[in-house]
């Protein structure tokens, strides 16, 4: 894992990737720190890291797109398939490698709240609170560019695919709105949603029987509430989105408040996504 | 040393092995010949643990490659068709790179890239950039990757493709040292290469091997192994007078004028009989100067037409 981190982190600063990302991130939050902090005389530094964060939708994927990606194109994952580590030292050396310039990148801006320090009203611990926040929201992005970079040969899919699934975690919000809330909506969702698990359980056993069987479980889960307290299934889809809104679960980090649920569905989401990435890097062997 | 076993792999609907089985013990250099996409590649990812079989296993010292990854994949030095090189470092940091991902403990990275460096004759380009690097170069980086570790078995996917002659002199010269202690395939369809470098020879064709050979074997099999071909300064019409007076010989073939004033002759002779001694001693009875003389046994190349056609037609 030390090996492949320590090539990631060299390559990133032999070619232009590590400085595109770098020269990114901090530019635009260079501007807006002088434009929305400042110049406009406002102190709130936990502020300023909330609207920093859609720097995230660009810079995210100039730092994962080539991870997997340029490994399958050079054919130099025959070197590290056939070399004595596992695929989850391979996604992980390079998840952490590429978060670590996203640390880097951190601590800079961090910095600026010197500045905040001195002339302002500088809250300690609701900065902590926003950087964490900020911290994680990042490493989810990141995960979720991994995992796209080790489906894909090509970088420039690659980065495209990665900038259109972030753009879509963005919009949840507002594309909540605009969802229907009655009951009936809320079923409809259920259902396709346990027919993608059915789904999604099929392809991973090729069992007929235990799909069928899940397929029994979810409709009867589905259809007896439905029949017997419909009101439950009345704003599931908000709810549901906001659920698995990454930007939702910002809103009490950057208030101050360390809430134990977000950081474990952070975790998970991470967990997820690289467990997903190490699934698929294994699997294009066996194609 | 490596086993094996009744290997199949189709990719899609496509059947890219047959049936390969084959074992080869320490200490052989073994070749790998065969037409393209006749499986060569796909046998050496398998074997590295780079793709896995549909059907069969492969066995390292007795190990099982799928269920014991690591300690087979610490045994194996490979170099794939396109070196797998990081094109943005040096070759110093690339091999430093390498030592590590094989994991060869720290104290010892730094003299086995030396050694590799040294080996593969790279000591002076160590500073420069991949990428900046000529083909020849990149090919024996590529080489020193697969012997950092000194592994005990190498595989090599043709490894002198795109070389210049002396490029391809120096690496094979730096396989036959390398083979003194380790055991070595290499896939070539450059056949002569084969034939000295090699001193077994695995034939694969359409996903099968059609032919497992030791290069004495190859010299001796087939027809023709009493042939001889002669070249003669002097017409054909009393060359062939004096040959066909000769005892011995079945069939007198013309071959054509290859020299100015001379002309070739293949003779077969009945029963596969060396008629050497009797050449010598009907032209040194006549005034007709021989100028040539060899035994005309049938090359890899007619060995490999030969085979390959066969499991064409069948």
């Amino acid at each position: 894992m030390a090996a492949i981190f320590r090539r990631e982190i060299l390559s990133y600063f032999v070619t232009p990737s590590g400085y595109v990302f770098l020269g990114l991130f901090l530019l635009l939050s260079g501007i807006l720190f002088s434009f929305g902090t400042i110049l406009s005389g406002n102190s709130s530094f936990s502020g300023f890291l909330e609207s920093i964060q859609f720097i995230f939708l660009f810079s995210t994927p100039v730092l994962t797109m080539r991870l997997m990606s340029e490994e399958t194109r050079q054919k130099t994952d025959q070197l590290l398939f056939t070399s004595p580590i596992g695929f989850y030292e391979l996604v992980l050396g390079k998840y952490f490698a590429a978060l670590a310039l996203f640390c880097l990148a951190f601590l800079a801006i961090l910095s600026y709240s010197v500045v905040v320090l001195l002339y302002g009203d500088f809250r300690i611990l609701e900065t902590l609170s926003a950087a964490l926040g900020f911290l994680l929201l990042g490493a989810s992005f990141i995960a979720i560019g991994t995992f796209i970079s080790s489906t894909t040969e090509n970088q420039a899919t690659s980065a495209v695919a990665t900038f259109v699934v972030l753009l879509l975690f963005w919009i949840m919000e507002p594309l909540k709105s605009g969802l229907p809330q009655d009951v009936n909506a809320g079923i409809v969702f259920s259902a396709s949603l346990a027919l993608l698990l059915c789904y999604a359980l099929f392809a991973a056993t090729r069992s007929r029987i235990v799909t069928l069987l899940a397929v029994a479980v979810f409709a009867a889960a589905i259809a007896l509430p439905a029949v017997l307290w419909p009101r439950i299934f009345s704003g599931l889809v908000a709810s549901a989105f906001d659920w698995i809104s990454l930007l939702k679960r910002q809103e009490s980090f950057s208030g101050g408040l360390i809430r134990l649920d977000n950081i474990v569905y952070y975790l998970s989401f991470i967990f997820a996504f690289l467990f997903l990435s190490v699934r698929f890097v294994e699997k294009r062997r066996w194609s | 040393m490596i086993k094996v076993e009744g290997l199949g792999k189709r990719y899609g609907g496509r059947t890219a092995l047959e049936d390969i089985s084959f074992s080869i013990s320490k200490g052989e250099i073994v070749g790998f010949l065969g037409p393209n996409g006749a499986g060569k590649t796909t046998t050496m990812n398998i074997i590295a643990g780079y793709s896995s079989a549909t059907r069969g296993r492969v066995l390292i010292d007795g190990l099982d490659v799928l269920e014991h990854p690591m300690e087979t994949k610490r045994r194996i030095g490979y170099l794939p068709e396109q070196p797998p090189l990081y094109n943005e470092l040096t070759v110093d940091e690339y091999l430093a790179f390498v030592a590590e991902l094989k994991k060869l403990p720290a104290g010892q990275r730094r003299q086995a890239r030396d050694e590799a460096l040294e080996l593969s004759s790279l000591v002076e380009v160590r500073k420069r950039v991949i990428r900046n690097l000529s083909k020849g170069y990149r090919q024996r980086v590529g080489l020193a990757q697969a012997l950092i570790a000194k592994p005990d078995i190498l595989i090599l996917d043709e490894p002198t493709v795109g070389l210049d002659p002396l490029q391809i002199t120096e690496i094979r010269d730096l396989i036959l040292r390398l083979g003194k202690d380790r055991t070595i395939i290499l896939s070539s369809h450059i056949l002569p290469e084969v034939s000295m470098v090699c001193k077994r020879v695995l034939i694969i064709a359409g996903g099968r091997i059609v032919a497992d050979r030791t290069m004495d074997g190859i010299a001796g099999i087939e027809a023709g192994s009493g042939s001889v071909v002669v070249r003669v300064a002097a017409n054909e019409e009393d060359t062939s007078r004096l040959l066909s007076s000769v005892p011995g010989i079945d069939r007198i073939t013309f071959l054509g004028s290859f020299e100015v004033g001379s002309c070739d002759f293949r003779l077969d002779a009945e029963g596969g009989k060396d008629l050497r001694r009797e050449l010598f001693a009907a032209f040194a009875a006549s005034t007709l100067p021989l100028i040539g003389l060899r035994t005309a046994n049938p090359s890899l190349e007619d060995v490999f037409l030969e085979l390959t056609m066969k499991e064409a037609e069948a």
